[in-house]
């Protein structure tokens, strides 16, 4: 198990441990609260599946943060992304008559166009003025909200206030076969959408120049800017890409897991990215896998409050809990790292007091790094703290 | 013995490191004791014992012959040690006076009696020949004088020791012999002084007894008047260390680098290099020399295309390139060593196999059709960590932060060097490394030009651009002062030049 | 050693929170209805908003805890068919059969479900099965309940008008959906009526109707709220769920300071919602139009306990069988216009007035 996923996997156990003591603490019992909570969400066929369709969205919105945050920008703006993007997609489902094969992919491709196009205005703003993308792309996601919400109450309208008309069933990525071969489940094609986005985005970061381009950015972009990379260029690229992916959480949301667009509400979704990439270290099958992890989560909650009688806001606060643990990752990272290098050094010192030469494992520093082959016997025996 | 301050048989553990071993340092009463050791050697961790930063695990502190228990600086305070630190710790907007008495101020009543300690500022600073003005801001005093005020800010807390820490890093010639003077003052006046230096002539200059230290051991203390620069240098380092730069003649060919006439703003939006020419042939390293923050810096960016230019034109082998992108400028011939490896040098957490080919990765064979080719760039980075010299844990796998410095130093110029570029910018290639690897770096930037290359040295140690270069270009306030030769110069015309005498001290 | 203090300490956490658990539940003794004896359990999905909403979904668990059953209510993740399918199915998985929903958004979703688990019963309150396409079809396990908001918006409307007599008065709705526009329309009715038959003289203009768009923006309640009282406005009818909380917040700060201002309240009697002045028991709130959505959520658990479910009925509670009105006990309505707007409550359950459920001729 590499480091990541271990510094993951502690986060979880320490979620769920504080969720536990929550549990205890309100009067209900753990082991009953959890088993329900997992049952809930992997009891059947149908609920498997309502699992992972729960999770496909955030899988989506994950990877955008993660993707953007690999460039080192903050991307906060998913859920005006994925709200703007959705939108497009039910536009262009509610007014164009095309068979389903056409039809659907038309959807997809502008819901990524929609969110690229939301992010591209923040990515544009901080690579010519500098305008934090954290503050410009939080003003986008109202922006979006009004926005959706005006043209869909003054043209996509359906009979309820708080709603688009309903999309026909051709011009959504539910699939029959897909949700009987799950008991029922709602669960429909955007999950294919989400893992096809993640195989491409890991795809992209590991394997192509562009991800080198992008991930030098990330790390260090004066570095990259002294390369010769265009940092402003990897920035909008960057931000749109991300954008595109939350578009892409849009359209499996309201063309997959709902079959119209609900306005005046925020996606939750889009704030969850940021703790689905945060637990999955933002790499793109981190974020596959936390998704599901956050899926089940949400799926289990109810089952579980109406099994245990933990009130849903109990619930609620627990499962709030587990996640405010979970995305605490950078912290167990920290401490993981501080238990490491305690054990190393308490080797070298017993290891000093046996054979009476001490020797650094960390070299950080900015000296004897050019000892010559004849003095390398004595570079064993080295002390160098403290000179800084 | 007359000892004022006796540090003896001092062990200093910090978890895996032994910082001190076994340290014996004795300082007389009215002497210069010149601390010497590499970065890392722990000179440091000594001092911060005597400065009740930290507590010794074995040995004794003695002061005045009898046993002190340090345990924290203001007991240092108290015992009259007082040390200047590298980085001064003053309030850029607060007046000299209001900087000594920060901490200690006078009161009359609930007012603070700046008055009465300006007076005594004015004259300590008259006793010691400080020249320090009472009442001027930081913000408006040179590095030099604001040094001084640090002294000052000793003296006036009645220090009798003092420790200075790398004091002449910061000071052009002129202020380095300023400043040995007033230490020369300060003795006379009965204070005793120890100083931390890695650098040999001061100690040579103003020194009478050098203690020397080697990975936290005592290699011994010795005459300074008695003991040539080279066997400290060989106590310091362990070997031999060869001071001048081996260089054979200068076979001078067509002229790479070109500048007219180039003005450039600095971070302040005002020009901080202004209407400066400058020619580099091929065969030649010329340096520029300059008190940090002349120009130097907008130049080579300038040149390699971090920043833009306001005016005039820069030519490489003829070509104007003076609108081309970053890129493009590596393209036709231009590597840089930055003055800055973790902030432009390296992308710190990427493995040496990626930052080998930060700026060939978009090229055959590194990529093919926009897909990195990993075995290509695997071998590549290998060769350059083989024919450099760079060690690592794993090798190219290795994250680039867990390299040693002289490491990643080694691994940006063979990065460079192996791009095979007509113009070579060197910017402060040696800073922070110690002197096998400065004699490493050195010799290599000296094969480059050797083998017909053009390289630039951009460089704040003197020593550095007087014994590297072929020819010295001076910069002060971003103006060129002008380019002397660099076998007929000498230090103190280039000192002159760098505070901005025009012609030096050819006409004294 | 210390494993077996810290097990001490948590059990000893966890039965101190078991007892306070057991004496919460005791509280509920003071309930307006009669415990319901029946083997059944009931179970609720709320609507968007918390429990505790001073409005439908309080309403509707009001009823439900009325019955005194075992009951539980689950709160969705979001708005979508799927969300409130999947509360539904842990209702039912976990044993409870007799499912309440408030408000029109369950349409979809109990049309599903209705099919989807045919031994459970259903009951959709403010709205009606269907596929999407507003053909209601209500199974024989579900029933459909609606209410006359028109009929209480008027009756709402007269009261206010009769007791403050003259003036500004607005109206601050939440989304601009039929049981949210039939208030208004009833109540400015409402006014009408009385400035024509009861001498009052009660303005309302186009400026001071709004509908904010949300039923959750607290913070936009109390600024529109804020905007209308600094105009003059004399009262607000509110029917916007958390946006009028927001309205409340402003209201009773002036009336702190001696302002004559007001708030209507509505779905529920709100009036403890305004109390301003504790140790008087002074409410900013007017009145409420009251929509007895406990009534009838007690009603049909309690048809159900009795075995005569209406199962496949819409049934509509307004004035005629006491669905809608104002609260029974109006602390800052006069006797006199009590009085007057009972006689106006009896004429429109006798069919003399008829509260037209349109916003023709009216403002917005």
């Amino acid at each position: 198990m590499n480091k990541k996923g271990l510094v993951s996997l502690i986060s979880v156990l320490l979620g769920l441990i504080a969720g536990a003591i929550f549990m205890l603490i309100t009067g209900h019992n753990p082991l009953e609260g959890f088993k329900s909570l997992i049952q809930g969400g992997t009891l059947n066929l149908e609920r498997i599946g309502n699992t992972i369709a729960t999770a496909t969205p955030l899988i989506l919105t994950g990877l955008s943060v993660a993707f953007a945050f690999r460039t080192g920008l903050f991307n906060i703006g998913t859920p005006g992304q994925m709200l703007f993007g959705g939108f497009c997609a039910t536009a262009v489902g509610l007014t164009y008559n095309l068979p389903s094969g056409l039809l659907v992919p038309l959807m997809v491709f502008v819901a990524f166009l929609g969110g690229a196009l939301w992010a591209f205005i923040p990515g544009i703003l901080k690579a010519l003025f500098n305008v934090h993308e954290v503050v410009s792309s939080i003003m986008m996601n109202w922006i979006a909200y009004w926005v959706v919400y005006y043209t869909i109450q003054g043209y996509f309208k359906g009979n309820m206030e708080t709603e688009s008309r309903l999309l026909a069933d051709t011009a959504t990525l539910r699939a029959p076969w897909l949700s009987n071969l799950f008991g029922g489940s709602y669960l429909n094609l955007g999950i294919f959408v989400a893992i096809l986005a993640v195989i491409i985005i890991a795809f992209i970061l590991n394997k192509t120049a562009f991800g080198y381009e992008l991930k030098s950015v990330g790390f260090n972009r004066h570095a990259a800017e002294y390369a010769g990379i265009s940092v402003n260029k990897n920035i909008i690229l960057s931000m749109m890409i991300a954008g595109g992916l939350a578009g892409l959480a849009g359209v499996v949301q309201y063309a997959g897991n709902a079959n119209n667009i609900q306005i005046g509400v925020m996606p939750s979704q889009g704030f969850d990215g940021i703790a689905v990439a945060l637990l999955g270290a933002n790499t793109p099958i981190g974020a596959l896998l936390s998704a599901l992890f956050f899926g089940l989560l949400y799926s289990g909650r109810g089952f579980m409050s109406a099994m245990t009688g933990v009130p849903p806001e109990i619930a609620d606060t627990i499962i709030a809990t587990i996640i405010y643990f979970a995305a605490t990752s950078i912290l167990v990272e920290r401490l993981l790292d501080k238990f490491v290098k305690s054990r190393k050094e308490k080797k070298t010192q017993s290891a000093a007091l046996t054979g009476g030469a001490v020797s650094s494992t960390d070299n950080k520093d900015e000296n004897y790094g050019f000892m010559p082959p004849n003095s390398s016997d004595s570079s064993k025996n080295n002390a160098k703290k403290g000179d800084e | 013995m007359d000892y004022v301050v006796e540090m003896l048989n001092i062990r200093k553990e910090f978890p895996g490191i032994v910082a001190n071993d076994d340290v014996t340092l004795q300082l007389k009463r009215g002497e210069v004791h010149a601390l010497l050791g590499e970065n890392g050697a722990g000179k440091s961790t000594l001092m911060g014992m005597l400065f009740g930063m930290y507590q010794p695990d074995k040995g004794t502190i003695k002061m005045n012959g009898s046993e002190v228990k340090i345990t924290n600086p203001n007991v240092a305070n108290d015992l009259g040690i007082g040390m200047v630190h590298q980085h001064f710790k003053l309030v850029h907007n607060f007046t000299t006076t209001e900087n000594i008495i920060l901490g200690i101020e006078p009161k009359k009543g609930l007012t603070v009696d700046i008055k009465s300690a300006a007076q005594k500022v004015d004259e300590l600073s008259k006793r010691y020949g400080l020249n320090i003005d009472p009442y001027a801001k930081i913000e408006n005093i040179s590095v030099g004088m604001q040094q001084r005020v640090e002294i000052l800010k000793m003296l006036y807390r009645n220090a009798d020791i003092l420790i200075f820490d790398e004091p002449t890093a910061v000071l052009t010639p002129q202020e380095i012999n300023d400043l040995i003077e007033i230490m020369k003052n300060l003795i006379k006046e009965g204070k005793s002084i120890i100083l931390i230096t890695h650098k040999l002539k001061e100690i040579k200059a103003v020194a009478d007894r050098c203690t020397v230290i080697r990975r936290g051991k005592c290699i011994g203390t010795v005459d300074v008047k008695l003991t040539t620069e080279a066997d400290m240098a060989k106590m310091m380092v362990g070997r031999p260390v060869s001071f001048a730069v081996a260089k054979k003649d200068t076979m001078l060919g067509e002229t790479i680098l070109k500048i007219e006439k180039l003005s450039v703003q600095n971070n302040k939006k005002v020009l901080g290099l202004k209407d400066f020419s400058l020619e580099v042939h091929a065969g030649e390293i010329v340096g520029i020399a300059g008190v940090e923050g002349n120009g130097q810096s907008e130049l080579v960016e300038a040149i390699t295309g971090l920043r833009k230019i306001e005016g005039g034109t820069i030519r490489l082998k003829g070509k104007d390139i003076s609108n081309y992108s970053i890129r493009e400028r590596i393209n036709a011939g231009i590597a840089h060593i930055p003055e800055d490896r973790h902030k432009r040098g390296l992308v710190l957490d990427y493995t040496m196999e990626d930052n080998m080919v930060l700026e060939v990765y978009n090229k055959k064979p590194f990529s093919n059709y926009g897909l990195l080719n990993r075995q290509a760039i695997t071998d590549y980075a290998n060769k350059i960590i083989k024919d450099f010299d760079v060690r690592s844990g794993e090798g190219g796998a290795s994250i680039a932060r867990s390299l040693s410095g002289g490491n990643q130093q080694k691994a940006i110029i063979g990065r460079e060097i192996e791009l095979d570029p007509e113009l070579l910018i060197a910017v402060q290639p040696t800073r922070g490394l110690d002197v096998g690897s400065i004699e490493y770096i050195h010799k290599r930037l000296v094969e480059q030009r050797d083998n017909g290359k053009a390289v630039l040295l951009v460089s704040l140690e003197l020593d550095e651009v007087m014994n590297v270069s072929d020819r010295i270009a001076i910069v002060n306030n971003g103006e060129l002062i002008g380019i002397v030769d660099a076998k007929t110069t000498n230090e103190n015309e280039v000192g002159l030049m760098m505070a901005g005498v025009k012609g030096g001290s050819k006409n004294e | 050693m210390k494993k077996n203090y810290l097990a001490l300490a948590l059990c000893g956490i966890l039965s101190l929170s078991t007892l306070t658990g057991c004496g919460g539940k005791k509280e509920t003794a003071t309930s307006k209805f009669e415990p319901i004896k029946a083997d059944f359990t009931v179970g609720m999905v709320t609507d968007a908003g918390t429990i505790d909403d001073k409005s439908f979904n309080q309403g509707t668990w009001e009823g439900v805890q009325g019955s005194a059953l075992k009951s539980s209510y689950l709160k969705p993740a979001g708005t979508t068919e799927a969300d409130y399918l999947k509360e539904i199915g842990n209702l039912y998985d976990a044993g409870f059969k007799f499912i309440v929903t408030p408000g029109y958004k369950f349409e979809t979703s109990i049309f599903k479900a209705q099919d989807k688990y045919p031994d459970a019963k259903f009951v959709i309150l403010d709205g009606a099965p269907h596929a999407g396409d507003y053909n209601n079809v209500i199974k024989e396990n579900t029933v459909s309940i609606m209410f006359a908001e028109h009929e209480a918006g008027f009756t709402a409307g007269v009261a206010a008008a009769v007791e403050l007599k003259e003036g500004e008065f607005g109206f601050i709705g939440g989304m601009e959906i039929p049981a949210v526009q039939k208030f208004n329309w009833g109540f400015q009715q409402g006014v009408n009526y009385a400035n024509e038959n009861l001498g009052t003289s009660v303005t309302m203009k186009e400026e001071n109707i709004v509908y904010q768009g949300s039923f959750d923006n607290v913070a936009a309640g109390q600024q529109l709220a804020a905007q209308m009282f600094d105009k003059g406005v004399k009262a607000i009818f509110t029917a916007a769920g958390g946006v009028g909380v927001g309205a409340i917040t402003e209201v009773k700060e002036r009336a702190k300071k001696g302002d004559d201002v007001w708030v209507i309240g509505v779905d529920v009697d709100q009036y403890a919602d305004g109390i301003y002045d504790e140790a008087n028991g002074k409410s900013a709130i007017l009145t409420s139009a009251v929509k007895y959505i406990d009534q009838a959520t007690y009603d049909m658990i309690k048809a159900e306990a009795e075995g005569n479910f209406p199962g496949g009925k819409q049934l509509t509670f307004d004035a005629k069988n006491n669905g809608v009105g104002i609260p029974a006990t109006n602390p800052n309505l006069s006797d006199d216009t009590v009085k007057k707007v009972n006689e106006v409550f009896e004429k429109i359950k006798s069919g003399e007035i008829v509260v037209a459920a349109t916003g023709d001729g009216l403002i917005k």
